[in-house]
């Protein structure tokens, strides 16, 4: 038990880290900016979905920004036609996205390697097109929802009706989300997982069900991004297709790849690649169509030179300055 | 064309410094030929520019005109500061924008913007802050159907009901297939008024809705084909419409259908990119006044940006439209008292009190007035592709339609009629 | 083993009849032959696509995301050089050598340094590169109606009253003729020979002596060219926007999905049936909205066709 909740060094930085994101963060941020650090803190969460998939079971997800559009539907969706309050329809969408990741999983599952970032970039291209044909629901009538005109407004949480206070309940939840996959990975199913990743022949011979844990690996990606996708939803008020595009999925791992994949610092550099970068870039009246250049330059370089992410980088460079740190670790 | 742009910008500063003289008279705000020196006003704007559309057109307008201003004694000497940020088609960095040009900056009023996605996201965010937004390229129906915008141009809407009122009366169709965008604020919206239309007029339409995201237009065509339309209308930015024409050319269906469009289609580099089948075959509705009327306004428009504006800025009706709405502004702020200048709200009530501003441009009087809805202009031109342009083929006219009712009783309690 | 694979065939057939029937019952068959028709022309630029990711991924274990950013640097250049009014082939032909350039250095300067990395992060990487080409390019060439046409889009066939243009035709030529040329290049020379050994097992291959660079850069080169020769086409048929041209290669990585990224004759007839069966879709009043879903529909199923009877378990290599 005591294991359980020991908290590393690493841990206590990231505590740390959601701690300044949630007391001090929103109130040094403009408006522009606590809008730019709300959709970071969103995608903050998927990133972090698609990352431990990969980090713990070297499983490519090439559809988790599709998950967020899930999310983000069924949350729009229960929003426009029920009373329920903010939190509810975040669980439901959660919930919801995760059985859909299941639903996905069991057929791709057979899959390893390529295939499976195949087929769910399949998925990925699939559900663009889903969502830009049915469009996101704005309170019309009807299963999909869709009116023309302005759309109905969308509840935020009560305890989180301005900008600020919505910008900490997202950091919140991405905290939340992050010791969600600590969890799993110090209990049974980390185990699993870790066999599984080093050879699924000898986890099999071990007693462990293969086809389980990697289903619910790829329920927690789901959970993690359905509920990005309601938080994304309650930021704008509306979603709008444009967001969910196959392309920005392959964005997404490719930048948890390039941020490192293995720790909370990876997810955070990703996304902060994801959103603050293009947001600092215009705001020094960088073209956008540059700005896409220097993005994809700067993901070729990531990609060629660290290979543990720009995370992990950071991270050696903090060993090697306390020499210390280094004796310990060895 | 940015090598263009650069050249461009380059020989425009030379001939700006040679020979001011030699170019056609501008008249701007209060025309005393002095810079303006005071304290800055800040106006804000937003034009989307990413695949599929750049509408900035109307941002560079509305930019030139107010560089112009201040070259001329600002408003009541004071310049305006025009901010303007790019949503990329994405409506996040749409959110931004506002936040960025709205909450963080005490900007006066919003003027120019062009979008296809920025008003729906920003509507309820411009009415909390109480700015209004004297918008030029507007596509969805949040620009026309919500308290706190305006907009200069008439939108897909209005103008498809225009050229289908022109087809009916002039082509003879019986059957129109409208083939829109699958966005329910723009092409099903438009398509909609034009079923609603056809039905008035004893005919009747389909509407045919491409996914933005597929690339092939090649279905949409047939499908439209296969509805027994006489007349294909291409509700549709103009690169999409023209993978269309190229569709139909293709398949020699020029002759089978009358082909007639909303204001998309009328720019200066349509006719070049359409080739010569096309000449003589396509109508185009023109939300304001074409290039060939050339009128004073017209004509100041343009030796505006040619003096104040780059090389290549484009001269279509999204140009004409950020012009207009940044003349109207400036003529509004020029009324107000100078003392309210910084004020929002004050400023907001002026631009709310316009009435009965005209030009050239424009077919009928701009209003905007204190409503849920704004559509001032809703009367314009049809005119035909030809080589190397357009030509005009019907004079203003106004779109006859039930949807504009409450527009009419409002024009008639300010006394417009 | 035969059996099985006329089995496929049949059962491919079968579907394919089934779904035009159903799709087209009650059409006029002019209109059915019409979406066919047009449907070939899509088809072929999928299988065209796949066909360029399939030879490269064989030949160097990349997946290309960037083949369509490279045919629209190529497009692009060819509209520039017309419109400044150089002889139209001339354009053609920087086209092509725009695209082979770009995919070359990437494949000569880039492509090496990521070699030790996983196959799915190489292919991610590829789209970082895309990602630069459709800027640089959005940024030299503002957004602005612009059509490419080809000489042979004058002229056309007349069929059951409907007009097929040349350019349809050679597009639907051409990809035939390519498969059978790469397949002759496979199995009749000396490189092709070093290419499938470099497929079927990589390391082997390094330690037999074979050039692998040279054969890896000859790999790009083909890539390269498919790629202009599809981003023209695109351009001719469909439309000339850049960022549209780019995103084709997801739909193309469909259609190779259908060969198992192996089979060059299966990713052909892949790509055409999904184009095909794309536009038959628009007969279905339920359907037609969603329409281009259909190439990853069936990429799906065919992909959990391949896998039916096979166990979760040891699996070899990807």
């Amino acid at each position: 038990m005591r294991q359980l909740f020991h908290v590393t060094p690493s841990g206590w930085a990231g505590l740390g880290t959601a701690a300044f994101g949630i007391l001090i963060l929103p109130s040094l941020s403009n408006s522009y900016w606590l809008s730019v650090f709300t959709s970071m803190g969103c995608f903050l969460l998927a990133i972090a979905g698609v990352a431990f998939m990969y980090a713990r079971l070297g499983m490519v997800s090439l559809t988790q920004v599709g998950l967020m559009g899930v999310g983000g539907w069924i949350a729009l969706r229960l929003n426009h036609a029920f009373d329920f309050p903010f939190e509810v329809n975040l669980a439901l969408a959660a919930t919801a996205t995760m059985i859909f990741g299941w639903i996905l999983a069991l057929p791709a599952l057979r899959m390893r390697g390529l295939y499976l970032a195949l087929v769910t970039l399949m998925a990925a291209g699939g559900l663009e097109i889903i969502f830009a044909t049915f469009q996101f629901p704005n309170g019309g009538a009807g299963f999909w929802g869709v009116q023309t005109g302005s759309g109905a407004a969308f509840r935020r949480p009560w305890i989180a009706q301005s900008a600020q206070a919505y910008l900490r309940y997202v950091i919140a939840c991405a905290l939340l989300g992050f010791l969600c996959i600590e969890l799993h990975r110090r209990l049974q199913p980390g185990r699993a997982w870790a066999l599984i990743r080093r050879s699924e022949a000898a986890a099999m011979a071990a007693g462990v069900n293969v086809t389980l844990y990697k289903t619910w690996a790829f329920g927690i990606a789901g959970l993690l991004g359905g509920a990005a996708g309601a938080l994304l939803a309650g930021s704008l008020g509306l979603l709008d297709d444009g967001t969910f595009r196959a392309s920005e999925s392959v964005m997404i791992f490719a930048l948890a790849v390039v941020g490192g994949a293995h720790s909370w610092q990876g997810a955070l550099v990703a996304a902060a690649l994801y959103k603050v970068l293009p947001a600092v870039l215009n705001i020094w009246g960088v073209d956008a169509n540059l700005s896409f250049v220097i993005f994809g330059a700067g993901l070729l370089h990531a990609v060629i030179t660290a290979p543990q992410g720009i995370a992990g980088q950071l991270l050696d460079g903090l060993r090697r300055l306390s020499p210390k740190r280094e004796a310990r670790d060895a | 064309m940015r090598f263009a742009k650069r050249i461009g910008v380059a020989s425009a500063i030379l001939t700006l410094s040679l020979g001011t003289q030699a170019m056609a008279e501008v008249s701007c705000g209060m025309n005393t030929g002095q810079a303006a020196t005071g304290a800055p006003i800040l106006v804000g704007g937003i034009y989307g520019n990413a695949a599929p559309g750049d509408w900035s057109s109307s941002t560079d307008s509305a930019a030139a005109y107010f560089a112009c201003v201040n070259a001329n004694g600002g408003i009541n000497g004071r310049p305006v500061d025009y901010r303007v940020e790019n949503d990329q088609w994405n409506p996040e960095a749409a959110a931004q924008a506002a936040a960025r040009l709205v909450n963080d900056t005490p900007t006066v009023a919003m003027v120019g913007n062009g979008s296809f996605i920025e008003m729906a996201v920003n509507a309820n965010t411009y009415e909390a802050a109480g700015i209004m937004v004297m918008a030029s390229a507007c596509a969805i129906s949040e620009c026309f159907e919500t308290p706190n915008i305006v907009s200069t141009n008439q939108g897909p809407l209005s103008s498809n009901l225009g050229a289908a009122q022109y087809a009916v009366e002039e082509l003879g169709t019986r059957h129109v297939a409208c083939i829109g965008l699958n966005i329910p604020n723009n092409g099903i919206w438009s398509c909609q008024a034009v079923q609603d239309f056809m039905r008035a007029r004893g005919g009747e339409a389909t509407a045919v809705l491409i996914n933005p995201g597929a690339p092939d237009v090649n279905s949409a065509l047939l499908e439209a084909m296969a509805s027994g339309a006489d007349t294909i209308l291409i509700n549709q930015p103009a690169g999409i419409a023209l993978a269309i024409l190229s569709a139909a050319e293709e398949q020699d269906l020029r002759d089978q259908f009358n082909w007639i469009a909303p204001t998309p289609l009328y720019d200066q580099s349509v006719p070049a990119a359409v080739g010569a089948y096309w000449w003589g075959h396509i109508y185009v509705n023109a939300e304001l006044a074409p290039l060939e009327v050339n009128g004073p306004d017209a004509q100041n428009w343009i030796a505006v940006l040619d003096q104040y504006g780059r090389a290549d800025d484009p001269r279509d009706s999204f140009g004409q439209a950020g012009y207009l709405s940044a003349r109207f502004f400036t003529e509004a702020m020029l009324a107000m008292d100078p003392a309210q200048l910084d004020d929002r709200a004050a400023v907001g009530a002026a631009i709310r009190g316009i009435t009965g501003y005209t030009s050239d441009l424009m077919c009928g009087p701009y209003y905007v007035g204190d409503a849920d809805f704004h559509m001032p202009n809703h009367a314009g031109y049809m005119v035909k592709v030809v080589e190397g342009g357009f030509e005009i083929v019907r004079e203003c006219y106004e779109y006859d339609s039930p949807y504009f009712e409450p527009h009419i009783a409002l024009e008639t309690q300010l006394g417009l009629r | 083993m035969r059996l099985a694979r006329y089995g496929n065939w049949l059962l491919w057939a079968l579907l394919m009849a089934a779904v035009i029937g159903v799709l087209g019952w009650g059409g006029r068959p002019q209109m059915v032959g019409l979406f066919i028709a047009s449907g070939l022309a899509v088809g072929s630029l999928y299988a065209l696509a796949g066909i360029g990711i399939v030879v490269l991924y064989r030949a160097t274990g990349v997946l290309n995301f960037a083949g369509g950013a490279a045919g629209a640097a190529g497009a692009m250049t060819a509209w520039q050089l017309t419109a400044w009014g150089f002889w139209e082939p001339l354009g053609w032909l920087a086209c092509l050598l725009v695209a082979t350039a770009i995919t070359l250095f990437y494949g000569r300067l880039i492509a090496p340094r990521l070699a030790w990395r996983e196959t799915v992060v190489k292919a991610v990487a590829t789209l970082g590169f895309a990602l630069i080409i459709l800027g640089a390019i959005s940024f030299l060439w503002a957004d602005d109606p612009r059509s490419i046409s080809l000489p042979t889009d004058a002229v056309g066939v007349r069929l059951l009253g409907m007009r097929i243009t040349a350019t349809r035709l050679l597009l639907f030529a051409a990809s035939i003729g390519i498969v059978i040329g790469i397949w002759l290049f496979l199995a009749r020379t000396t490189i092709g020979l070093q290419m499938r050994a470099l497929a079927s097992d990589r390391d082997l291959a390094a330690l037999m002596g074979i050039p692998i660079l040279r054969v890896e850069t000859i790999a790009w080169a083909i890539a390269g060219l498919l790629a202009g020769f599809t981003g023209l086409m695109f351009a001719d048929l469909i439309r000339l926007e850049p960022s549209v041209i780019t995103f084709m290669v997801i739909p193309g990585i469909a259609a190779a999905i259908c060969g198992r990224l192996e089979n060059l004759v299966v990713v052909l007839i892949g790509g055409l049936s999904m184009g095909v069966i794309e536009n038959m879709l628009t007969m279905s009043p339920v359907l037609r909205g969603v329409r281009p879903i259909a190439p990853f529909v069936i990429a799906a199923l065919v992909l959990l066709y391949y896998q039916r009877g096979q166990r979760l378990t040891f699996g070899g290599r990807d």
